[in-house]
């Protein structure tokens, strides 16, 4: 290679490896953090739903239960 | 008491929630995001020359053009790294926003939002970190070196560590909201601190665009696309982020009224009601209900 222009791209190819790190290490970091988000969003949905069924029932359990307090005392006697 | 709650509804409404408008910006933010990034990064790469170096003992000539010093393609990191740099005091000022307006309203809910917005900063302020010290270990030879903006940063990069070490360290929701909005408040002090310091600071080795004689054309349409497609990637975290923290206070607002229904189940344990439904037994209505907004 003519020597000048070796001195000329003389930082070139030895900042390649910083340059290239720099833009993967981002784009990477910024892709695992959306992905941790929407595996943890997929994990706590599928527990919010479960739970917000369990509370339902516990509920309508509960009001079931209150109608049929609600009833007289004898009613179940004749 | 009719007009109390309705005055109460509409504040309710008023608060930070997923799925408001902002979330229904996410898909064309995040396509848009996506574009310019990509847009940035091309023309960064392939349009834009390397920056010009210090002058050689002679000249060549390439693409029919004279050359005459040393190319320097590491500053190329400059076009994700200010960009990068923006965003985490773009959030920080959010974060502070919310942090006062937690202040003010005592509302946990701009908590949260402060919360949501200090993590996504710090991603930006490690992301920050990281591709400079790239650039600096090249250009300077050095992993680190005391420069006032690295310093300034560095310290801004700490209050917002102390930020979340204080977090976990209060448990009493209002208290740890108090001394966590004070902090989001210095740390966004600390923000014109570090962008002023190499004016303020001539001596400075960090390189000032304005101090280097400004950027060219094609240099500031390359950094604006960056900007924008970084700024873009900035909101879809943050986000995408504050969602998954609601869908959690959810879960665990649920947690606690389920916890709260066995534990009155088991006080009522001597009277005739058994909960069909689980092995603890129900006797009464909980004395609170979960609101899941803070």
């Amino acid at each position: 290679m003519d020597p000048i222009l070796a001195d000329i791209y003389s930082t070139i190819v030895p900042s390649a490896p910083y340059l290239i790190g720099a833009y993967a290490l981002l784009w990477c970091a910024l892709l695992a953090f959306i992905l941790v988000i929407v595996r943890h969003v997929r994990k706590s949905e599928k527990q919010l739903v479960l739970l917000e069924e369990e509370v339902a029932d516990l509920k309508a359990a509960r009001a079931q239960r209150g109608v049929a307090g609600d009833a007289p005392a004898d009613g179940g006697q004749e | 008491m009719r007009w109390a709650l309705s005055d109460s509804n509409s504040k309710r409404r008023r608060l930070p929630e997923s799925g408001q408008w902002p979330d229904k910006l996410m898909v064309p933010a995040i396509i848009a995001a996506a574009v310019f990034s990509t847009a940035g990064f091309l023309d960064a790469m392939l349009r834009v020359g390397p920056v010009n170096g210090a002058s050689v003992n002679g000249f060549a000539l390439i693409g029919g053009q004279v050359v005459d010093h040393v190319q320097l393609l590491s500053q190329k990191i400059f076009y994700f790294h200010m960009p990068v740099a923006i965003v985490s005091f773009v959030l920080l000022v959010f974060a502070a926003y919310y942090c006062v307006r937690y202040l003010v309203s005592r509302e946990l809910r701009f908590d949260t939002c402060a919360q949501v917005a200090m993590e996504v900063s710090l991603l930006f302020v490690i992301l920050t970190m990281v591709t400079g010290d790239l650039w600096t270990r090249f250009e300077w030879g050095v992993w680190w070196t005391w420069d006032p903006r690295l310093t300034t940063y560095l310290i801004l990069m700490l209050i917002i560590i102390a930020y979340f070490i204080l977090r976990n360290a209060v448990d009493e929701p209002e208290r740890r909201a108090t001394y966590c909005s004070v902090i989001g408040v210095i740390a966004f002090v600390d923000v014109p601190i570090c962008f002023m310091i190499t004016r303020l600071i001539p001596s400075s080795l960090h390189p000032v665009v304005t101090r280097q004689g400004g950027m060219t054309g094609d240099m500031a349409a390359a950094l604006a696309l960056c900007l924008i497609g970084m700024l873009l990637v900035g909101f879809v975290l943050y986000r995408a982020r504050f969602a998954q923290v609601r869908v959690d206070q959810r879960v665990q607002a649920l947690k606690d009224e389920l916890a709260l229904f066995e534990e009155e189940g088991r006080a009522g344990a001597g009277s005739a009601d058994v909960w069909p439904f689980s092995d603890a037994p129900l006797a009464a209505e909980p004395h609170t209900q979960p609101s899941g907004e803070d």
